[in-house]
């Protein structure tokens, strides 16, 4: 008999392979199908997980020592931001609010990303797929951990940080995000994947990190910024892992690509409706502006987006039914957006203003169609009222929201800016109401999972957001001023106008920017 | 109600019905959503709790003014000229009789246009639209 040799070292390859598809085995006391039973159940049909090209070939081992350098340097940076007074480095204290919006409503989705992946890493069949999920949800915990801590930092300094887990749960504008990733979650890992890894991931990423990422380079934020470098070379492993298991999908079994088609209709519709809250970030919240929402929809959107969809085509995959309305909107939804905002200012926990002069002739040349024409003279006039003796205008009343995407009906109708969109269907002899086609459509192939949606306005007429003093049936003159109580936001301090905020003001008296004039104020 | 596999795509176990906004959870009111057209300046619909047995005169009288009272046009509504619509229906609504006599059931959508006032659709001395 042959003595064994054991090799010293496994080469790279070997040892991806030992760390990875050789901790897989096929199960014995109980049938592989009950073992793994989540992916069969949606339709998609995998008849050789062996086929799955992994698309990162990166080991745990490798993960934490690789993760583990990028950290130390990230820590080190945060160290300095704080010892350098850094949040008052930043361009304007106006900018504070875009990363309050992160810290709402970006930060808690890296919380429910690492969830899904947890769940996918646990499911699939295949060990590559796997493995590469078990990664990505590592990754996703880290990157609610490094955004929470360097965010943490302005918390001490500024309002409308201190409570986000809590508004996540509860505030009508994060519904939105908070909706699409439970949405998402609640399917099987391989419409999670196809939600989150691919539409999100990858058609959409760059729409969300760019103008986050490279509104904090333009404005002085640079504990954002090598956040945002600490976790790219993530992110480029997370589209990897996408547009593979696209790949593998419509590869595996021609029946699965109309469920595929499906899913990619229906999550670059829940993605780029999402998207709507960072159009309005890059437009109206970056003192330094990067570029419009509309440049970047051209530039990240309709060409890298629509080359990738020409390329897909010989799977018999079309572009997403929303595109084309998704390209139409790139005029308006940012101005509409914040008009919303800016009126229900009182009811979120981050500050908005009228823009400047000078931003709103920036805004008049980046959309030359629209801007003057539809959404600057009721700017104008609000600014005008805000200044004489009525005071700025608050919305007192609640919105109507879609039943799908949760965002207010604020949308309008394809080719007619002046005209609300309304769609409308009937379920177990109940109206539902949405923003518009995708939406509806999104609602009717699924009814008994969207009539479960938890819609803040729905949920405070039901009494459900009242603090405990309150009686939900009569809830007093000013049922709003009780909700906000409930949230946990201080009104005035964490919302309202931004020229009369405390952030203002502690920003212009920190740094030395005060002016004799401000003083009197 | 029967419920049938259709109206989930795809489940693994039990899926329960749950409607979250069902007319009962409201107090004894129903959830009506308005929406006065072209006018932009209230960036979306809104959505009030109201009791079934309001009168139709009521609603104008009372509720109205508190949703849409700050807009610059709305002392000048003419309300016998005003269009009604439940949802995209038109329908003549009678001041005397309650929201329920109307048909305007739970989650129930009015429409209303003002002829001569036309919000965002009209324009402004100096050219432009206004809101």
């Amino acid at each position: 008999m042959d003595t064994r040799v054991t090799k010293k070292k496994l080469g790279l390859k070997e040892r991806y392979a030992a760390m990875t598809r050789g901790l897989h085995w096929e199960t014995t006391y109980q049938p592989m199908d009950k073992v793994f039973p989540y992916d069969s159940y949606e339709g998609i049909k995998i008849h050789d997980w062996d086929k799955w090209e992994d698309p990162f070939r990166l080991t745990m081992d490798a993960y934490w020592k690789y993760q583990a350098e990028k950290e130390k340097k990230l820590y080190a940076v945060i160290e300095t931001f704080a010892q350098n007074h850094g949040e008052l480095g930043v361009t304007d204290a106006r900018y504070i609010n875009a990363l309050k919006l992160f810290i709402q409503g970006v930060t808690p989705l890296e919380y429910y990303a690492h969830r899904g992946f947890a769940h996918a890493g646990r499911q699939f069949t295949g060990a590559g797929a796997r493995v590469a999920a078990q990664m990505q949800a590592v990754d996703e915990l880290r990157h609610f951990q490094t955004e929470t801590h360097a965010i943490s930092h302005y918390n001490k300094h500024y309002n409308g940080m201190h409570n986000a887990n809590h508004w996540f749960d509860n505030l009508w504008y994060l519904s939105v995000p908070k909706s699409f990733f439970e949405d998402a979650y609640s399917g099987g890992p391989f419409e999670f994947l196809t939600a989150v890894s691919f539409s999100f991931e990858y058609v959409l990423t760059n729409l969300l990190f760019v103008p986050f990422m490279s509104g904090a380079a333009h404005n002085g934020d640079l504990s954002t910024v090598t956040f945002g470098f600490s976790a790219q070379s993530d992110e480029s492993r997370h589209m990897t892992l996408g547009i593979e298991c696209i790949k593998f999908m419509l590869e595996q079994d021609p029946a699965n690509v109309p469920i595929v088609q499906r899913w990619m209709d229906k999550w670059f519709w829940r993605g780029y409706r999402l998207l709507t809250l960072v159009a309005m970030m890059q437009d109206y919240m970056l003192p330094k502006r990067v570029m419009s929402w509309k440049e970047a929809w051209e530039m990240y959107a309709e060409s890298n987006g629509g080359a990738l969809f020409d390329d897909l085509a010989r799977y018999g995959i079309r572009k997403p039914k929303g595109w084309e309305q998704a390209c139409e909107g790139k005029d308006h939804i940012s101005h509409q957006a914040w008009a919303t905002f800016y009126q229900y200012g009182h009811a979120a926990a981050f500050h908005t203003w009228i823009p400047s002069e000078d931003e709103l002739d920036w805004l008049a040349t980046k959309y030359p169609n629209t801007f003057n024409q539809y959404y600057r003279p009721r700017l104008e006039h609000w600014l005008a009222q805000s200044k004489g003796d009525e005071g700025r205008w608050y919305n007192q009343i609640l919105p109507m929201l879609c039943q799908t995407c949760q965002v207010p009906m604020l949308f309008t109708e394809p080719g007619d800016p002046t005209q609300i969109a309304f769609r409308e269907t009937n379920y177990l002899g109940q109206k539902y109401h949405f923003c518009s086609d995708h939406c509806c459509e999104i609602f009717e192939h699924e009814p008994k999972k969207y009539v479960q949606a938890w819609l803040p306005v729905q949920q405070i007429y039901q009494g459900n957001c009242y603090p405990e003093d309150i009686n939900p049936a009569s809830p007093g003159d000013s049922p709003v001023r009780e909700v906000i109580r409930y949230y946990g936001i201080e009104g005035g301090e964490d919302n309202g106008d931004f020229a009369n905020s405390e952030d203002r003001q502690h920003f212009k008296a920190w740094s030395g920017r005060m002016k004799p004039s401000d003083l009197g104020e | 109600m029967v419920v049938t596999d259709k109206d989930v795509m795809a489940h693994i176990g039990e899926y329960p019905l749950l409607q979250q906004d069902d007319e009962s959870l409201f107090h004894g009111k129903r959830l009506i959503f308005l929406s006065w057209e072209n006018h932009l300046m209230f960036a979306a619909p809104l959505c009030v709790p109201l009791p079934p047995t309001l009168p139709f005169g009521a609603l104008i009288r009372d509720v109205l003014p508190e949703l849409y009272g700050e807009h610059p046009e709305f002392e000048d509504i003419d309300w016998k000229r005003t269009l009604w619509f439940n949802s995209s229906k038109r329908f003549i609504p009678d001041v005397g009789k309650s929201l329920e006599h109307h048909g305007l059931s739970h989650k129930s959508l009015i429409r209303f246009r003002t002829p001569a006032l036309e919000g965002m659709r009209k324009k402004t001395s100096d050219g432009r639209q206004a809101f």
